[in-house]
C-alpha cells in the first residue's frame, strides 16, 4: 500500500498518463453495431444447401455452452472444454455475445464474436471495455475513465465428448490460448504491471453428467493477467502463476441451465490485491440462435475500491 | 439482494439434483405404456422432419418401433429382451451423422416431455442412450 505523498504523486504521474481524450462509448458503439452487420450478414446468407450442411446446428440445444468473460465457449467466469456453437462433427458454428457488467464501482461492457469448426477448434475474439466511473476520479485517472483490453483466443479438443461419454469417466478434455492486449499499455504500467500484452495458456476438463444432470467443469490456466487482464498483465515480482476455475451446473431442462463458478486468481500488483471471483447465473436458451445469461458476481477488490459485487447479463445470438 | 439470488441458485440445484428415487428407471418412466407411447410419438415426429425423414424411408416403423421399445424397456430395467441386431450392425451403411442422432433426441426429448416425465428421469434414460452414438454415427 501507498503512504499518502506516495499516493499523491502516484496519481499525478497517472494524470500525465491519461491525457489523450478518449470516447470509448462510441468506440464500444461502433464494435457492437459491427458484430451486429457481421452477425446478420452471416445470418442472412446461409441459404444455399451447402450452408445449410456446414451451418448445421447438429448439436444438441446448451451444448456448446455461453460465452464466458474472456469470449470463450464456457460459463460467466469458467472457460469450459466444450466447442463453442452448434456446428457438428462435420460442421461450423458462430456466434456474437455481448455481455454487460454493473459493480459496485465498475461497469465491465464485453463484446465478441467465436467461431466453433468441426466441434474441434473454438477461435474467438472479444472486447472489454472496464469503465471506472466515479472510481476513476478517486484513482486519479479521471472520472470514467475506460481500460481497454483485446482477447483473442484459440481452443482445440483433445480428447473425450462430454455429451456422448455417458458410460466412461474421462471428460471431455481441450487445451487453449489466450492472447490478451490492454489498450492504456503506459497506464497498466504505471500501476505496475510489467507488460501490455500477454498470453494465458489453459487445459479444460468439462463432464456433463446426464443421469444427475450435472455438468461439471474444471480449468488449469497459467497467467498473469490482473483482473483478468484488465489492468495489465504481470508484476514487479510475480510472472506466470497456475491459476484454477471451477464451474457446476444443473439442467432444470435442455433449455435451463443454472449453476456457480469459482475462479481464482494472481496477485501480481503491490498497489491493490486481488481477490478469488464467483458468479452465480441462470442461463435460458430460447432456441439455438439465441441465449440470455443472468448473473450474480463477486469479483473481490478491484483497484482499492472495496469487494466488487453486482450483476451481469449476457446476450448470445449465433447459427 | 445477491445472496438471496445465489441462495435461490443453490436451493434449486440441490433440491432437484435430490429427487432420484428408488426403483427402476423403467419404472420412474411410467412403465410398458407410457414407454411405447413416447417411442410412437418419437418415431412420428422423426418421419415428419426434413432432417432424418429421408434416413427412414426404407424403414418398417411398427418393426423399429417394437424394437426401440424392447431396448428402452431392457435397458432401464424393465421385463423384457432385445431381440434385434447389434446397434452397429444394425445401423451400417446408413451414413448416420451427429446431426441425424441429436435430431431424433430432440424428438425423444419433446415425446417424453409430452408424456409428463421430468426432466430429471429424461436426462437418466438418455444417459443410457448417449453411448449408442460411436455405434450408429459413422466417422
Amino acid at each position: 500500500m501507498f503512504n499518502g505523498e506516495e499516493f499523491f504523486l502516484f496519481n499525478k504521474k497517472l494524470k500525465k498518463i491519461v491525457k489523450i481524450e478518449k470516447n470509448p462509448r462510441l468506440k464500444f458503439f461502433y464494435t457492437f453495431i459491427f458484430s451486429i452487420l457481421l452477425a446478420q450478414f452471416i445470418l442472412i446468407t446461409p441459404t444455399s444447401a451447402f450452408a445449410d450442411d456446414i451451418f448445421n446446428q447438429g448439436k444438441l440445444i446448451a451444448t456448446g455452452g455461453v460465452t464466458q468473460i474472456e469470449g470463450a465457449g464456457g460459463s460467466g467466469l469458467t472457460t469450459w472444454a466444450l466447442i463453442t456453437g452448434y456446428g457438428t462433427d462435420r460442421g461450423v458454428g458462430i456466434n456474437a455475445h455481448h455481455t454487460t457488467a454493473w459493480l459496485s464501482d465498475f461497469t465491465l461492457n464485453a463484446t465478441g464474436v467465436g467461431v466453433g469448426l468441426y466441434d474441434r477448434v473454438e477461435l474467438s475474439y472479444t472486447h472489454q471495455w472496464f469503465d471506472t466511473n466515479e472510481a476513476g476520479g478517486r484513482l486519479g485517472i479521471g472520472n470514467n475513465f475506460v481500460f481497454d483490453q483485446d482477447i483473442f483466443g484459440a481452443k482445440i479438443r483433445l480428447a473425450g465428448n462430454a455429451v456422448y461419454d455417458q458410460d466412461k469417466l474421462l471428460p471431455q478434455i481441450s487445451v487453449g490460448v489466450n492472447y490478451k492486449k490492454n489498450g492504456d499499455g503506459a497506464l497498466v504500467r504505471a500501476l505496475g504491471s510489467t507488460d501490455d500484452d500477454s498470453f494465458d495458456y489453459y487445459i479444460a476438463a468439462t463432464k456433463i453428467l446426464l443421469n444427475e444432470s450435472l455438468i461439471l467443469s474444471a480449468t488449469a490456466r497459467l497467467t498473469e493477467a490482473n483482473q483478468y487482464g484488465i489492468l495489465g498483465y504481470g508484476g514487479a515480482t510475480n510472472n506466470h502463476s497456475l491459476q484454477g476455475e471451477f464451474s457446476i451446473a444443473y439442467m432444470f431442462t435442455p433449455k435451463l441451465v443454472a449453476g456457480i463458478d469459482y475462479r481464482t486468481k494472481p496477485d501480481n500488483l503491490a498497489f491493490a490485491k486481488e481477490q478469488d471471483a464467483m458468479a452465480a447465473y441462470i442461463a435460458y436458451f430460447l432456441n439455438k440462435n439465441l441465449s440470455v445469461t443472468v448473473a450474480g458476481l463477486d469479483l473481490g477488490d478491484i483497484a482499492l475500491q472495496g469487494r466488487q459485487r453486482g450483476f451481469y447479463i449476457s446476450l448470445q445470438a449465433g447459427f | 439482494m445477491l445472496r438471496l439470488f445465489y441462495s435461490i441458485i443453490l436451493m434449486a440445484m440441490l433440491s432437484f439434483a435430490n429427487n432420484a428415487k428408488a426403483g427402476t428407471l423403467y419404472n420412474d418412466l411410467g412403465g410398458q405404456e407410457v414407454i411405447e407411447k413416447f417411442i410412437v410419438r418419437t418415431l412420428d415426429l422423426s418421419v415428419t422432419d426434413e432432417r432424418i425423414a429421408h434416413t427412414l424411408e426404407r424403414t418398417d416403423m411398427d418393426r423399429l418401433g417394437k424394437l426401440i421399445v424392447e431396448q428402452v424397456c431392457e435397458l432401464t430395467g424393465g421385463p423384457c429382451t432385445y431381440s434385434g441386431v447389434s446397434m452397429q450392425k444394425s445401423h451400417v451403411g446408413l451414413g448416420l451423422t451427429t446431426a441425424h442422432f441429436n435430431a431424433l433426441v430432440e424428438h425423444l426429448q419433446q415425446a417424453m416431455s409430452e408424456s409428463d416425465i421430468p426432466n430429471s428421469t429424461q436426462n437418466k434414460l438418455l444417459a443410457l442412450l448417449a453411448p449408442m452414438h460411436r455405434d450408429v454415427v459413422e466417422e
